[in-house]
């Protein structure tokens, strides 16, 4: 049960980052990096509570982790939401206006 | 009956079950057409999470997940879809080479850490600290309390200075900023 655990961790983490890095769609990014969290977040609460049981330091990570995850949720919607407003669509492949 | 006093068999049925609809789920964010079917299954995905901190003794990261992941993130996810949509008419992508390439380097990754996880001996590493008998738990949220008050006072301290700092943040990237002209001289006017 240990190790399948930690399986799905790293099956939520590989499918993240194929999400992220082959989505059009800004939002559907932002999603796929929710996704990656999640999946480091059940790999060191399966190690908080298999190894370190006396003090529970990986779930206290795991705490931070969630509330970072939420303050970078808010600020990326809020630039997406900037972009839109300039730019009038959200594809990730059409903004090249910082390239040289 | 808590959840905690439940026998291992059961306990390992209801993961498999909470494991295939993870799974599922997330392969439905990445792939699905239509953005709000994914950002629903993200939900359902974050719930399940959730279940699964319940299963492993940690009840109140459980409450946590549920509160902030599906309570506020996913909401705001939603929100932005609904904000931002544009119509997508229904034409499939054709997979790039570019595709192909993260898809083979994913997989590869996710065999390496599979080979790791599975070839490691997990006993003999941890020898004195590992448990693989259920032993109970009750005092979940006073250890983390402990800790985040003692140990951890500084990074707690920290997060808070940043999520004020994320909501002063928010609030000015997205304020709409229009042009006005009077007398000969453009500024700009925040709403």
């Amino acid at each position: 049960m240990f190790q399948y655990l930690l399986l799905l961790g790293a099956y939520l983490f590989c499918l993240g980052i194929y999400g992220l890095v082959t989505s059009r769609n800004m939002i559907r990014a932002l999603m796929c990096l929710e996704l990656m969290l999640n999946g480091v977040n059940i790999n060191m609460v399966v190690f908080s509570n298999n190894v370190d049981f006396v003090s529970l330091k990986g779930e206290v990570f795991v705490l931070f982790i969630i509330a970072i995850a939420a303050a970078e949720a808010a600020i990326g919607l809020a630039i997406i939401l900037n972009i839109y407003r300039n730019q009038d669509s959200v594809r990730i492949d059409q903004f090249d206006l910082l390239k040289w | 009956m808590t959840i905690i006093t439940l026998s291992e068999s059961i306990k390992s049925n209801i993961l498999l079950f909470l494991e295939i609809g993870i799974v599922l789920g997330s392969l439905g964010v990445v792939f699905l057409r239509k953005i709000v079917y994914s950002a629903l299954l993200l939900g359902f995905v974050f719930i399940c999470i959730a279940l699964v901190y319940l299963i492993l003794n940690a009840d109140f990261l459980a409450t946590t997940q549920i509160l902030i992941y599906v309570g506020a993130v996913n909401v705001l996810i939603l929100f932005g879809i609904m904000l931002v949509n544009k119509p997508e008419y229904g034409f499939s992508q054709k997979q790039t080479i570019g595709e192909t390439i993260t898809l083979l380097m994913c997989i590869g990754l996710f065999v390496i850490l599979s080979i790791g996880i599975f070839s490691t001996v997990w006993e003999t590493s941890y020898s004195t600290l590992f448990q693989t008998e259920n032993k109970f738990n009750f005092n979940d949220i006073k250890l983390i309390g402990d800790h985040i008050l003692t140990d951890m006072l500084l990074p707690f301290e920290l997060l808070s200075i940043l999520l004020l700092i994320t909501l002063v943040g928010c609030i000015t990237i997205a304020q709409k900023n229009s042009l006005i002209v009077y007398d000969n001289t453009i500024n700009l006017k925040k709403d």
